[in-house]
């Protein structure tokens, strides 16, 4: 769905380098300056920096405290770097150029990338589900009777599947439509569309991590 | 008519359908969600995220109907 990407540099044959890759490498190298440079001035005292980066990840925590309770902390590092890749992945489609040229592409616009998120939230569910303990893991597919197995095996798939088509759809249709807006009118009008793109971007990215802790609550419930 | 209108007509038709039925859905859940919010404002935290979850969960249907019609469109 949506164009095919055009591969800038084949790596032996296996991996293409396409734009999106091109824009996660520059995701993920502002994600680990901003982390450095926090890192390394961390202060007693925080200053204005420190100041935003703390309330951010306060934020972040309590959030998942509301939806997990206490186990909020143990799977924290995951869910956390989930919402704060996706939310960046998000607002980069924002950035002027941005899905203009082959060379960057927003991420999250592209099938490929939510897909392996997709595949990644189902690893991580699957994990977290068979460390909470294998007994109860295998219990929860035959629960309350065992007629429902192939349904809820079929759920275990759909779930992940249904995060990366939902994640997809809304920022791909977003693109879309400032696309053709600015078909129709070049001057003004996508801004209108832009500025609700900053919310529902933001939207998004709570919405896939609320998915996400909610399965895991029940997975290790 | 040919089939690159009938293409046409049945990708109007995909977000169209899609469109109106999570749009009575979302505006009933708001509705009562405010309802419940005005009847018991301390309670407007939870009643928000649980709103949140169940709005986003209504929008994917509309988005599965957007990716059929986006799907139709790429084949003309």
């Amino acid at each position: 769905m949506g164009e095919p990407s055009t591969v800038l540099l084949e790596l032996g044959g296996i991996l293409d380098i396409t734009g999106e890759v091109v824009a996660m490498w520059i995701i993920l190298a502002v994600i680990t300056v901003i982390c450095l440079i926090i890192r390394l001035t961390l202060k007693e005292r925080p200053g204005v920096f420190q100041n935003i980066i703390e309330t951010g990840v306060e934020a972040l925590d309590n959030f998942f405290a509301g939806l997990l309770g206490e186990k909020s902390r143990k799977y924290f590092t995951f869910l956390g770097s989930l919402f704060i890749f996706i939310i960046f992945s998000n607002y980069s489609g924002l950035l002027p150029g941005v899905g203009m040229t082959d060379w960057v592409k927003a991420p999250t616009a592209s099938l490929s990338v939510t897909a392996g998120l997709g595949v990644l939230t189902f690893i991580f569910l699957q994990g977290a589900g068979l460390g909470h303990g294998i007994k109860h893991y295998l219990k929860h597919f035959i629960s309350p009777i065992f007629i429902m197995l192939p349904l809820l095996v079929l759920d275990e798939i759909i779930k992940p599947a249904s995060l990366a088509l939902r994640l997809f759809g809304n920022v791909f249709g977003e693109e879309m439509v400032t696309h053709q807006l600015y078909e129709i009118f070049p001057i003004g009008v996508p801004v209108v569309m832009m500025v609700l793109s900053l919310l529902f971007c933001a939207l998004q990215a709570m919405v896939y991590t609320m998915l996400v802790s909610i399965y895991l609550d029940e997975a290790t419930e | 008519m040919d089939s690159s209108a009938m293409i046409a007509l049945a990708a109007a038709i995909a977000i169209a359908v899609s469109t109106i039925a999570p749009a009575i859905a979302q505006g009933l859940t708001a509705k009562s969600a405010m309802e419940s919010i005005a009847r018991q404002p301390d309670a407007a935290k939870d009643i928000r995220s649980t709103l949140i979850i169940a709005l986003a969960l209504m929008e994917a249907l509309t988005i599965y109907g957007l990716l059929i019609a986006f799907m139709l469109i790429s084949k003309i």
